[in-house]
């Protein structure tokens, strides 16, 4: 998501006049209060005495030069954002401050704020981007200009961000007892197939092998209930030595970019009912992601 | 346009179609309903008249069936039946395969050939893997026995079907006049797999304590179910047996049977049914068919062929039932037997009205009926089951040639071939 998004070119405003910090918040609420007429009645004074009250307990001044005053307001299910650039810096506390950014939230929405800060921040410590901004003279000017920058609310984890690099891997000519012993060694299910240059060619997981001893035909029976044992499967182990990875590989299989999302990772990983999938860029495999990647490191961190 | 030039693009349709199906360069279901449409864009066909061509009472029919088969497959009776046939001849492999034979043909002749060898083709895979014996000649004499049992009544192959629905022949027509044929055929047949086969196959008895310990009771899981459909399944003969005198059409029977089977068997998985179960490509297939032989029919190109098989054979029933018989059985070696059956009704259907005698348009029907079915053995492209027979072998590793099942399945074809001329000979003539 983009900053310049959730913005208003009416809610931004350059000013010359020397103003008390009442008189800059009154004017930013006003505004803001014009987008989304539902906040008053008589929104101005209460919403100021809630700022201002809010503010002596936790004061959100930053040494960079910017005051994030910030209310949340119960039922508005949306953020919105107004600002001010100051000729004349208002002094909090010994900070001299000529950006203020005053945020409205929903009760709930504590995330996308703390996103919104952040982002703020990193631009008010970016000197070449405050010379930028401060040198124009209305709300159009900056939200193009914060738009051009790309400055994001928060980060777009990828699949890079979670897989692991430089996973265990095979060629085609590996024996089915080398698979073996990795799988069991690393306590893997899957194992990715490579050429001697690195190249993706397929994956092989635990059902891969165990299929070896299954032929097409008993799967093509409609039940097997019938067989108590089966000989061919009872005896997978004497194939070790002879079969290779390259004869059993799953080739043509679902393969991530290192740059696909999250979201488009756990979508495949549904859809293909697939808990992993290997990570390939430019045909070379990168690495290897997992549904439990994706839980432990998303669902609960 | 004039006649002329509308029957040269109808017979060059016709013509590009087969070629496609046959050579399989494109899914052969494509082709059909490309020639089909084709037909219509070039003016040859109106949509109307297209649309009217298409036999619904063989699409339904079908699907009526295809919807019996999926919840009959599922009580497990298919797979029972094959093991205990496999059991019942303790693991002797010659006896095996006659058992099989009949299983297979006796299976064909009700539910369709290539149901049948989807069901146990696969099994035979698995015993002959067991025993340890080649799985190769079970399979060459299965195909053989799909095809042959289909040729037996109305609803075992397609080219019956489409026969059955074409003309006012009933279920029992059908009993009467092919089934006995069909009898003689696969006795003979099984004279000649003995003849083959005896003292070949050898068996020990560690490979067949093996398969003797399959524990077929497990298979059928739901006894209920199973008795309820077989009762469908046998109420649904009886009333295709009726439908002369019932005048239900055979359709609405068999789709009668499927839905009730559904509805009370397996109504919350009737989406998976419809999508994986009923064979959308095989009926879409016909349907291109029926579009692209009425192209034929419309220009006026069968009667003109009609005519010319008379000619040929002087207007007599007994040598053009003869012609017909080799003919459709020598055709439908290399073509498909679907497509050369829709040909042949208009053509036959053409000639019954210029025949002398009308009763002696029987043996001809019987003919074709028998010629169509029984030819289907001669190559391993002459029938769809040979094809997915072969298919579901090769998938296993093993592969059996052009020539190799043909040399096997051309003696069993020309046998039934010449059996079901000497029966149609005495029985009519």
């Amino acid at each position: 998501m983009l900053l310049a998004d959730f913005l208003e070119p009416s809610t931004i405003v350059y000013e010359q006049r020397i103003l008390t910090r009442e008189e800059v918040y009154k004017d930013i609420i006003n505004r803001i209060c014009q987008l989304r007429t539902d906040i008053v009645p008589n929104c101005g004074e209460t919403l100021l005495e809630l700022i201002l009250e809010r503010e002596k307990e936790a004061p959100m001044v930053y040494p960079s030069g910017i005051a994030i005053p910030h209310i949340r307001l119960e039922g508005l299910a949306d953020t919105l954002i107004g600002m001010t650039f100051l000729q004349n810096p208002l002094n909090y506390d010994g900070i001299k401050v000529d950006w203020i950014v005053m945020i409205f939230t929903d009760k709930t929405s504590s995330k996308i704020y703390l996103n919104i800060v952040a982002a703020l921040l990193k631009i008010s410590e970016d000197e070449e981007m405050m010379t930028q901004l401060r040198s124009f003279n209305d709300g159009y000017a900056v939200v193009n200009y914060l738009r051009q920058c790309k400055i994001k609310v928060g980060q777009e984890l990828c699949v890079a961000d979670l897989m692991v690099k430089n996973p265990i891997c095979v060629t085609p000519d590996t024996l089915l007892s080398k698979v073996d012993s990795l799988m069991n060694v690393h306590n893997i299910s899957c194992i990715p197939v490579v050429d001697n240059e690195g190249r993706y060619l397929g994956e092989i997981n635990i059902l891969n092998i165990l299929k070896v001893g299954m032929p097409d035909y008993l799967m093509m029976i409609d039940n097997v209930a019938f067989l108590r044992s089966y000989e061919p499967l009872e005896s997978l182990f004497e194939k070790e030595e002879i079969v290779k990875a390259g004869e059993i590989m799953q080739k043509n299989t679902r393969v991530l970019s290192s740059d696909a999302s999250i979201v488009e990772t756990v979508y495949h990983m549904l859809k293909d009912n697939k808990r992993y999938f290997c990570v390939v860029d430019n045909g070379r495999l990168v690495g290897i992601i997992t549904a439990m990647d994706i839980f432990r490191k998303v669902i609960k961190a | 346009m004039s006649a002329t030039v509308s029957m040269l693009i109808a017979v060059g349709i016709f013509i590009g179609t087969y070629i496609l199906i046959i050579t399989e360069v494109i899914n052969k279901m494509l082709a059909s309903l490309i020639g089909a449409f084709l037909l219509i864009l070039t003016g040859i066909l109106s949509q109307d008249i297209a649309l009217r061509a298409i036999d619904w009472n063989v699409i339904f029919f079908l699907i009526g069936m295809m919807l019996v088969i999926a919840v009959l497959r599922r009580t497990g009776i298919f797979m029972y039946i094959a093991i205990k046939t496999a059991k019942l001849a303790r693991g002797n492999p010659l006896l095996i395969m006659m058992l099989m034979f009949v299983v297979t043909a006796f299976s064909s002749a009700f539910l369709g050939s290539v149901t049948s060898i989807m069901i146990l083709i696969p099994i035979i895979l698995l015993i002959c893997n067991e025993l340890k014996i080649t799985p190769v000649p079970y399979i060459i004499t299965m195909v053989v026995a799909s095809n042959m049992g289909g040729a037996a009544t109305m609803i075992g192959d397609p080219p019956n079907i489409i026969i059955g629905s074409a003309t006012d022949y009933d279920f029992l027509d059908f009993i009467f006049n092919l089934t006995p044929a069909i009898i003689l055929a696969t006795i003979a047949c099984l004279g000649l797999i003995w003849v083959m086969y005896h003292g070949k196959l050898k068996v020990s008895r560690e490979n067949r304590a093996r398969m003797m310990s399959y524990k077929e009771e497990g298979l059928i899981k739901d006894k209920r179910m199973l008795k309820i459909s077989l009762i469908t399944v046998a109420v649904m003969l009886v009333l295709l047996a009726l439908e002369s005198t019932l005048k239900i059409g055979t359709a609405s029977i068999s789709m009668s049977a499927g839905l009730f089977l559904i509805l009370v068997g397996q109504r919350n998985d009737i989406e998976h049914i419809m999508v994986h179960e009923v064979d959308w490509v095989t009926l879409f297939f016909f349907v291109g068919l029926f579009i692209i032989v009425e192209g034929l029919v419309q220009t006026g190109f069968i009667s003109l062929l009609a005519h010319k098989v008379l000619e040929l054979t002087h207007n007599q029933a007994r040598p053009t039932s003869m012609a017909i018989l080799w003919l459709s059985g020598i055709l439908s070696a290399f073509i498909d037997n679907v497509p050369f059956v829709a040909t042949m009704i208009p053509l036959i259907k053409q000639i019954g009205t210029v025949i002398s005698q009308p009763n002696l348009m029987d043996p001809i029907w019987w003919s074709m009926s028998l010629g169509t079915c029984l030819g289907g053995n001669g190559t391993l492209i002459g029938a769809s089951s040979n094809v997915v027979a072969i298919g579901i072998t090769k998938k296993n590793g093993i592969n059996i040639s052009f020539m190799e099942f043909t040399k096997v399945s051309v003696a069993y074809t020309i046998l039934s071939l010449i059996i079901s001329s000497v029966y149609i000979l005495i029985r009519y003539f």
